[in-house]
């Protein structure tokens, strides 16, 4: 009898040592915790309506009775959640090679701007529109990785600069195609049709939402992509030895500071992409006089981070993230800030620099558990 | 005044009675009793790995002992962390000195014990005492000078002045010789000597027997966390304290047969290498070559420049001037990647830093310098895990490396002894014309010091070249055919093991006698 | 060029505050990437406050006012990230960004809150305190004298007092350095870090109510503090860890801040027709040519980045 408690106890124990299962655990939790201490914050905004408030940010598209309206902003959220998937790959591959990409910022920026500029202006197709970004992105990354390898500038603070660099410099370039009357880019489906992603079909299941396009799919299996290059390959074999032990990797004659640009080019690359998959819609416009960085690249450390660092969770966070985002601006305006949400995904980012701690705690109670087992079985 | 009167009839200064201390599947201190007599020069003599420094946690309120009493004075005492360590008046040299590099030797010796005015620090005052005290025990030191620019031996008179600016009564060395060059040793040996005249009872930790003969009044020795016993010094000899610490008769000189050398492998012309540190160069026009089926040891003081000679070969700095050609192949300017594929092997000084991807699994470290060869990644950039972890166990087996869960086992995990056995593995499997292996021992017990002098002699037994930088003089006499010392950055003199003494080479270590070498 | 003086003096001052504050934390061996969220709580705090009070009280009092609420609200927000990296041993980088992030979100919200219930149709993130902030500055001549620029001289004078003669300094610095070495000598390395932290939000909190008062009598949360808090840190490295090459490091970069301020006032410069959106710009690019040179052979404190576990010597 005794016996058997034991073992499945040991079971119990041992898919609690699993990596995977604790990083769920400490998502699941983080998640928890934040929109708990988000409800704390509506309560005392307003009490009366906090409970139905948060209730709507997590329902969020769910808070339309017909299905087909529901459908339709679902696919809102999903054209909103492909860039910021985009932007948490960026910065997680960039963590793996032991780099803290917060340029990403800048980098979606810079994706945006080249992006819509060659669709508005140069009138180019879609797929030369999306290269363009890749390459603007892939750029700003690069000079951030320059600035790490060659010359140590903490990229950090590097990235914070040249987020505010993009922002003013894309303000600029885009200035020449804005509409007249408004600060707000000319309208890409007027100006461009053929520089709108395709659909593919992909509309129909979302109650014909015409910015459901192939940049929700291409996104997921793009994380694909990164899960395979980082496990499997030899350069992801590189990157993650040059971020764990920087010595050890230059000691086996791996080229760190090659892979530091190289690393920063494809995050920044990733990035923005992520831009144009959201720009390319047409579901936004630029507006060339907004004086502070767009979200979503700071919205991707929290969706990274909460993703447990794994190209596979990081499509599941970046959608929750997206979810509550979305779901904030459901919430009765001349009531609750729908800043809310934001309010929430930073407490999770917080949340998540307690994790490896709380792995730590976990792992050091099984293995005290364990050796107390041994020690009795003696 | 009454518990002065005890304490002034205790015949101890500090007594450790029957410590046990436990680890998670292990015992690191069985019953140890350890008794230090006031004024009494005390060796704690034991192996890496022996208890030694667990005992020292204890006693500094690190760890909490399960069984056993700490007396004072003949007076039980509780010491719960290191501040009670210090009110009772007890002090420590730490191996790895505990000084601020950016700080001034005053500034390091007041740290925690700063004398204050109208909340300013009063540093006359200190100064005052630090000079009383450095002429009444002949240590040299100059108060404003800045850590980083000072020698090892002034940092470490730096630390001795800390435990006596502090008025401490017991004053623990822990392997204190290790970065000093013989004259330096002689220098603290006397100073040491000098302290416990003045009344200070010293606990001495060290594995070197020679020096313990020479200063030590008694000797208690640890063996795999027991204790064995204490000695007077008088009454016993090198080769009982080598028994007591090892448990067995040891044959530290390795045997290995006479062989002529053969063609030039390695052969490095007026190498200059600069310093990372400093702003002068740490390696200084050095020239010599290594031969096929030698062992070439690279002897001398910690700090003398055989890092950055190492660093220059494995391509890890780039040098600024001269010639490396290995196997008649020049790579000066040649990537450490290139170096590697062309027949270097690097054993690393710091295992951890450099050595292993601590991270990774065994398997993905047995193939750190080869994971980019064909028979372990595909064309498209693959790897092949399936041929990864065949090739590690193959390597598990045959170079005897243990570990909790083979080749899945992070490595971190490991103990020294098995992560250096995986280092070795690694580079020796690659077959390499030219072994470097830099203090390939250290930190490790006599049985893994064993196998790894064996394998590099099978190396040059085999026809390779092997290049030895060793800091222990034991090992430099036992295991090679030719040895450079190497001074100041610069190379000052070779010899043959069969011909010099440990004493001849000393004194070319410290820089007192040098002789022209040349390839 | 009275107001280009003005100007660089003034956001030469946040940065003085703020590049101390990264100075303080950093010495005791934390990297405070937050500065720029405890920055903005520190704003909102004063903005409030001269928000609320009577603008007809002595202009002292309400200075000091401004000035305990933003030293309170930056040193109470600082906890945040001394709690989770100090105590936590989390990593400084993510949880820096976190609070930058919670910041920005929590005033806005807090601002929008209280803008909502003056006025539900009100749901800007603006904060207004014209009438209060009259009492920050006095006129001399040509010139607006900021009691702030006052306050930061006296920081960075104390703060080299402090740093290097006292015995709070020197400890401090050492936990900074090598924390093994100063727990040997008894020294509590998690208390001289929190008191690094907690220095740093106070200071990070004056300098942002310094920044958002600086020409203008409103502010808009949603904006933040449009990255100020990290050019303090690039002032910070630039001056080399060292209170007085700060202050020096402070006025270069106060300097093309306050051009994007004043460059329409100077004839030759707008004659230029050079856009605005370049010299908005110029700061930024100035301290990632500054980064450039001067990180290579920075003397950073040795330990920081690197949390201190006891059980690890």
């Amino acid at each position: 009898m005794s016996a058997q408690v034991n073992k499945t106890m040991a079971e119990k124990e041992s898919i609690l040592a699993k990596p995977a299962v604790q990083s769920i655990i400490a998502s699941l939790l983080c998640i928890v915790v934040g929109l708990f201490i988000g409800y704390i914050a509506l309560l005392l905004i307003n009490a009366e309506g906090a409970t139905e408030a948060i209730i709507t940010i997590i329902k969020n598209y769910f808070t339309y009775p017909s299905k087909a309206a529901a459908l339709k902003y679902c696919g809102n959220t999903l054209v909103k959640a492909a860039p910021l998937l985009m932007c948490a790959l960026s910065i997680q591959f960039c963590y793996q090679a032991g780099l803290f990409n917060i340029g990403a910022a800048g980098q979606y920026v810079a994706g945006a701007g080249a992006s819509l500029f060659c669709a508005l202006k140069l009138g180019m197709p879609w797929y030369l529109c999306l290269v363009a970004a890749l390459i603007a992105g892939g750029l700003f990354g690069v000079a951030v990785g320059f600035l790490k390898a060659y010359l140590n500038v903490n990229e950090v603070i590097s990235g914070i600069m040249l987020n505010w660099i993009g922002l003013y410099t894309v303000n600029m370039i885009l200035s020449s195609v804005k509409e007249s009357a408004s600060p707000y880019t000319v309208s890409l489906e007027k100006t461009n049709a053929a520089a709108v992603l395709p659909s593919l079909g992909l509309q129909k299941l979302f109650s014909n939402n015409k910015y459901v396009t192939i940049a929700i799919p291409l996104a997921v299996i793009i994380a694909i992509l990164i899960k395979v290059v980082l496990s499997m390959t030899v350069f992801g074999y590189e990157i993650k030895a040059t971020g764990i032990a920087k010595d050890a990797a230059k000691y086996s004659g791996m080229k760190e500071k090659r892979n530091i640009i190289l690393t920063l080019f494809i995050g920044g690359a990733l990035a923005g992409i992520g831009a144009a998959f959201l720009f390319l819609t047409g579901y936004e416009q630029w507006s060339v006089t907004q004086s502070s960085v767009p979200g979503m690249g700071f919205n991707g450390i929290a969706a990274t981070f909460l993703g447990g660092l794994d190209p596979i969770g990081t499509i599941f966070a970046s959608y929750f993230i997206q979810h509550i985002t979305s779901g904030g601006s459901y919430l009765d305006k001349n009531v609750y800030p729908s800043q809310i949400s934001d309010f929430i995904s930073a407490i999770i980012i917080y949340l998540c620099g307690f994790v490896l701690f709380f792995k730590f705690f976990l792992n050091s109670r099984i293995k005290n558990k364990k050796n107390n087992a041994e020690g009795g079985n003696k | 005044m009454e518990e002065t009167k005890v304490a002034d009839n205790s015949e101890y200064a500090i007594e450790m009675l029957g410590i046990t201390k436990r680890f998670p599947g292990i015992i690191a201190n069985d019953n140890v009793t350890i008794q230090l007599k006031k004024g009494e020069i005390h060796a704690l003599l034991g192996e890496n790995g022996a208890g030694k420094s667990t005992l020292m946690s204890v006693l500094f309120g690190l760890y909490q002992a399960e069984e056993g009493v700490i007396k004072k004075d003949g007076k039980e005492v509780q010491i719960n962390n290191p501040n009670d360590a210090n009110d009772l008046g007890i002090g420590m040299v730490h191996q790895h000195f505990k000084l601020v590099q950016c700080f001034s030797v005053l500034d390091n010796i007041i740290l925690g014990v700063e004398t204050v005015k109208n909340g300013l620090l009063q540093k006359d005052v200190a100064r005052k005492k630090i000079t009383e005290l450095s002429e009444k025990y002949g240590l040299k030191v100059d108060p404003d000078a800045k850590i980083e620019d000072i020698t090892v031996g002034m940092q470490q008179r730096t630390e001795i002045l800390k435990m006596l600016y502090r008025d401490n009564e017991i004053l623990i060395f822990d392997e204190p010789t290790a970065v000093l060059t013989p004259a330096e040793i002689d220098e603290l040996m006397q100073i040491m000597k000098n302290l416990a005249k003045e009344g200070k009872s010293i606990l001495f930790i060290s594995h070197k027997l020679a020096e313990i003969m020479s200063v030590a009044d008694r000797c208690s020795v640890l063996r795999r966390g027991k204790y064995i016993g204490t000695v007077n010094i008088s009454e016993t000899n090198q080769e009982e304290l080598s028994r007591m610490m090892i448990g067995r008769d040891v044959q530290l000189v390795a045997t290995k047969e006479d062989k002529t050398p053969g063609n030039v492998i390695l052969h490095v012309e007026n190498m200059t290498v600069p310093s990372k540190l400093h702003h002068n160069n740490a390696v200084k026009n050095v020239s010599f070559d290594v031969r096929e089926g030698e062992i070439v040891c690279i002897a001398g003081i910690d700090g003398n420049g055989q890092t950055e000679l190492v660093y220059g070969l494995s391509g890890l700095e780039n040098i600024t001037s001269g010639k490396i050609e290995l196997s008649g192949k020049d790579i000066t300017h040649a990537s450490i990647r290139e170096r590697s594929t062309s027949g270097m092997s690097h054993i690393p000084e710091d295992r951890h830093k450099h050595g292993l991807v601590l991270d990774y699994s065994l398997a993905y470290n047995l193939v750190l310098q080869r994971y980019f060869e064909p028979e372990f990644s595909s064309k498209a950039g693959f790897l092949k895990k399936g041929e990864i972890k065949k090739y590690a166990d193959k390597l598990i087996e045959q170079y005897d490396i243990r570990s909790s869960q083979g080749a899945d086992t992070i490595s971190r995990s490991m103990s020294g002894g098995n992560q250096q056995k995986a280092i070795i593995a690694r580079e020796i499997d690659k077959d390499p014309n030219l072994l470097i292996a830099v203090q390939p021992t250290r930190g490790l017990d006599v049985g893994a010091i064993e196998y790894i002098h064996r394998q590099l002699i099978a190396r040059r037994d085999e026809g390779h070249a092997v290049l030895l930088v060793s800091l222990e003089l034991e090992e430099v006499m036992s295991i090679s055919d030719r040895i450079l010392v190497m001074y100041e950055g610069e190379l000052v003199g070779e010899f043959d093991p069969k011909t010099t003494t440990p004493e001849e080479l000393g004194l070319y270590m410290a820089g007192a006698k040098r002789k022209e070498v040349g390839a | 060029m009275v107001l280009l003086l003005q100007y660089t003096l003034l956001f030469a001052s946040v940065l003085i505050l703020v590049a101390l504050g990264g100075c303080f934390s950093e010495h005791s061996g934390v990297i405070n990437l937050g500065l720029e969220g405890i920055m903005v709580m520190g704003a909102l705090g004063g903005a409030l406050t001269l928000k609320y009070i009577n603008s007809s009280l002595p202009s002292l009092l309400i200075v000091l006012a401004v000035l305990v609420v933003s030293i309170v609200c930056g040193v109470v927000y600082s906890m945040l990230l001394a709690f989770a990296c100090i105590n936590f041993k989390a990593d400084q980088t993510l949880v820096g960004t976190a609070l930058n992030l919670l910041a920005a979100a929590a005033a806005t919200v807090i601002a929008k809150t209280i803008n909502i219930a003056e006025d539900p149709n009100n749901v800007s993130s603006t904060v207004q305190y014209v009438a209060a902030k009259k009492a920050l500055v006095v006129n001399i001549g040509k010139f607006q004298f900021n009691w702030f620029m006052l306050v930061a001289f006296i920081a960075l004078v104390c703060a080299y007092v402090v740093l290097y003669k006292t015995r709070f300094g020197l400890r401090l610095m050492a936990c900074g350095e090598h924390p093994q070495a100063a727990d040997s000598v008894g020294i509590n390395v998690y208390k001289m870090r929190w008191a690094g932290v907690l220095i740093s939000g106070m200071l990070a909190g004056v300098g942002g109510i310094v920044y958002i008062t600086a020409g203008v009598s409103e502010w808009k949360f949603e904006n933040g503090v449009a990255g100020f808090g990290f050019l303090a840190l690039a002032v910070m490295i630039f001056g080399q860890w060292k209170p007085i090459n700060i202050g020096l490091a402070a006025l270069l970069f106060g300097f093309f801040r306050a051009l994007s301020n004043v460059y329409s006032g100077f004839d030759f410069l707008a004659a230029l027709n050079i856009p605005g959106s370049v010299y908005n710009m110029m700061p930024y690019i100035i301290s990632l040519i500054v980064l450039a040179f001067t990180s290579a052979n920075s003397r950073a404190p040795k330990a920081e980045g690197i949390p201190y576990d006891k059980g690890s010597r």
